[in-house]
């Protein structure tokens, strides 16, 4: 468990990374397991095309593609919070090469 | 229009436009990095990128996309949909899981690369060493790469090049229209990239991004309508078959093993053609009903011939397609009759592979489409380019704009992509494997070649792939230049340089490293191409791992991430050395099935995690600094670095 000091930037960002990350793997279980399924080893002729697209394509691959673009945006429009990220710290190795630069910019 | 196998002026045009407008928005881009302090705004655009710079430059894959992918489907079928089905899910893994936090830590540290900000995060020089010498290695190689691409495209459009004639001599390429494209070329990127830094990356690349979509919006309709319609399409690649090329020598050595058998395919296409005459043109149920045929000597009995002409119509049939088909050889070579009466033999895939997994040529095995949804993912997700320009972006408002930009941008490329090339087979049946990396301006071409100011169009779908390119290496360049002067010059050997030293060094950097890009491009080399996979992985597999430990781990130590990139490296270099000695060609030995990517981020997270357990935890007034809430000032003492 993290202090109760930590930054609520930090937590909120870990746990978005946290649910990324696992919608990255259900994604590709239900893509990669889809198609391998209906799409791997099968005659050529029993392939149904659907507006020109095999079947597999459709269910396996586009139609999914256009859920999570779907489930993105509203993962970024509600899940995700906003956060105030402070003021740029000062560089930690150019201090001098910025002080310098009134001279000769 | 006349000569289909060049381009028109109209296409020249449009790449002369799209130079002028990246050189353009260098000089814009100058103007911008004059407000800053010179290393901040020349190397991150002062981190000021909104939603639409960030979505459409960090994980857009540039000029692979244009050129690669579409070969691929193009040669491999709708298959390919599989292969780069992982991009559903990268404005996920691209700007949720570390976007937000990286733009919040480069801040608090003030790192301005990414070696600067490991090596701030962990308080120790040597994180960001490791960090800068890795990028250093792998940029370069990507880099280099990339100036053949856009030789290559600057050629295909010059009128008269002849580049588009179905030619398969490789010896044309490396001519003068070559070198003109080459030289042209290093000397436009380098020069913008010199003139207005990370911002001139990143506009150009925004640029290129909005053009590709517009090329892709008009190729669709040309190509669907071209093709007759996409089930039409679809319909022929249920029995197209696609050709892998072979070495003259296996020619010759194959010849003479299949000459009894072109033979024989001969006599059967003359019994077919008997048997249609007498039948009003229709072809017979199976092989056995030609009754003309001898089967007893020779090669092949029916049953062992694949048969697809069975009540089809001959003269109906598309010419192209297969009617019999032989089982391979121990060498993978087969023999087809095809509709039009020519025999083939060679490494021919069977019908039905480009429809259906896992591919001609078993193309996408299992374990290869598991291992690629992970490559797209953590790729775009692990390069240095990417990373900076997160670090650069400006609020976390842009970050989930982005998510939902990137989103609808990837549904609107890559699945109209897929589309048009799937047309393309049908348009242009006759591509190799080797000359299809042309397939989209080929089609571009091809397609509007038949109306007033389609050169434009073509010319227009040309540039977007030329300004991917340009916009990849720009990128390249500004993290090897901000590697070298940042990482190395300023950090180790000079750190009192002032601005004017490190100006000069960063164009010289960027000089030098474009003329290296030129040089090695005069006669690029096969494996090159294998070098960038190679490189790629390598970035994915160093940077992934440790970046989401520096990000969320309050115990990662620096010697735990160390050994996160060195061990991810390290079962990379690993796999292919063992493709090396046991496959005898540039090549990883896929474990289990599974590409190094898997096994090397796995590698850096044991690797990572059990070291950083193992040593001392960090300094908690390190982690507090970057973990916490801001302490009210006046009570920070320095901090030691953990391992110095």
């Amino acid at each position: 468990m993290p202090p109760s000091t930590e930054d609520p930037v930090v937590t909120s960002s870990r746990r978005e990374a946290a649910v990324a990350l696992v919608l990255w793997a259900v994604a590709m279980a239900y893509t990669v397991g889809y198609s391998y399924a209906f799409g791997y080893g099968r005659a050529a002729e029993d392939v149904r095309l659907i507006f020109g697209i095999p079947d597999w394509v459709l269910w396996g691959i586009f139609a999914p593609w256009i859920f999570w673009t779907i489930v993105s945006s509203l993962f970024a429009k509600f899940f995700m919070r906003d956060a105030r990220i402070e003021e740029e710290a000062a560089d930690p190795a150019g201090q001098a090469g910025e002080a310098a630069e009134g001279n000769d910019g | 229009m006349g000569d289909p196998s060049s381009a028109g002026l109209g296409t020249l045009t449009m790449l002369l436009l799209v130079i002028a407008a990246s050189v353009w928005l260098g000089t814009v881009a100058q103007r911008a990095v004059e407000r800053g302090s010179f290393m901040k705004s020349y190397f991150l655009g002062n981190r000021g990128l909104g939603s639409w710079a960030l979505a459409l430059t960090a994980t857009v894959q540039s000029g692979g996309t244009f050129m690669g992918f579409p070969s691929l489907v193009y040669s491999n079928g709708w298959i390919v949909a599989l292969w780069i089905s992982s991009y559903m899910v990268v404005p996920l893994t691209g700007f949720a899981v570390l976007a937000k936090r990286f733009a919040q830590l480069s801040r608090r540290t003030g790192a301005i690369t990414v070696p600067d900000l490991f090596r701030e995060r962990f308080g120790d020089p040597r994180v960001g060493l490791v960090a800068s010498l890795l990028i250093l290695f792998f940029m370069t190689v990507m880099m280099v790469a990339q100036f053949k691409a856009g030789a290559l495209i600057m050629k295909v459009s010059l009128p008269g090049s002849g580049a588009l004639a179905l030619t398969e001599d490789g010896q044309g390429s490396w001519d003068r229209f070559y070198y003109f494209g080459l030289v042209v070329f290093t000397l436009t990127v380098v020069g913008y990239t010199v003139i207005g830094g990370f911002l001139a990356a990143v506009w150009t690349d925004l640029f290129q991004s909005v053009l590709m979509w517009i090329g892709v919006m008009l190729l669709l309709p040309l190509a669907i309508v071209a093709a007759g319609g996409l089930p039409a399409a679809s319909e022929r690649l249920r029995y197209e078959v696609v050709t892998k090329p072979s070495s003259a020598d296996e020619q010759a050595e194959q010849a003479e093993l299949w000459a009894p058998v072109l033979q024989r395919l001969k006599a059967i296409d003359a019994a077919l053609r008997a048997y249609a005459t007498a039948h009003d043109g229709k072809l017979p149920p199976d092989l056995q009903s030609l009754t003309s045929m001898t089967w007893d000597n020779g090669h092949f009995r029916p049953h062992e011939l694949q048969y697809l002409g069975r009540d089809k119509s001959l003269d109906d049939l598309d010419q192209r397609m297969p009617l019999i088909v032989t089982p391979t050889n121990e060498k993978g070579w087969r023999a087809v009759l095809f509709a039009s009466g020519v025999v083939k033999t060679g490494r021919i895939s069977a019908p039905g592979d480009l429809v259906t997994g896992p591919g001609p040529f078993d193309y996408l095995a299992l374990g290869l489409a598991i291992s690629f949804f992970f490559q797209w993912a953590f790729s775009g997700m692990g390069s240095p380019a990417s990373m900076v320009r997160v670090m650069a972006c400006r609020d976390t408002t842009t970050v989930r704009r982005s998510i939902f930009l990137l989103g609808t941008y990837n549904l609107c490329i890559y699945i109209p992509l897929i589309l048009i090339c799937i047309c393309a087979h049908s348009i242009l049946p006759g591509l190799s494997l080797k000359n299809s990396d042309e397939v989209i301006p080929r089609v571009a071409l091809h397609t509007t070649s038949g109306f007033f100011g389609g050169s434009f169009i073509a010319g227009l779908i040309l540039a977007a792939p030329f300004g991917a390119v340009m916009a990849t290496v720009s990128s390249y360049l500004v993290v090897i230049a901000s590697g070298l002067v940042r990482d190395v010059y300023q950090r180790f050997i000079n750190p009192e340089a002032t601005t004017h030293e490190l100006k000069r060094l960063s164009y010289t950097a960027m000089v030098v490293v474009g003329a290296i890009g030129l040089a090695a491009n005069i006669k690029p080399v096969d494996y090159l191409q294998k070098l960038v996979v190679f490189s790629g992985t390598c970035g994915a597999v160093t940077f992934v791992v440790p970046a989401i430990m520096a990000a969320y781990w309050r115990r990662a130590t620096a010697a735990g991430v160390m050994a996160g990139m060195l061990g991810g490296v390290a079962v990379n270099v690993v796999l292919y050395a063992a493709g090396l000695v046991y496959l005898r060609e540039f090549k990883a030995i896929a474990v289990l099935g599974l590409d190094p990517i898997v096994w090397g981020l796995a590698a850096s997270l044991v690797a990572g995690v059990a070291v950083s357990l193992c040593t001392t935890p960090p300094d908690p007034r390190l982690v507090a600094k970057l973990f916490d809430v801001a302490e009210p000032a006046g009570e920070t003492g320095p901090i030691k670095p953990e391992l110095a």
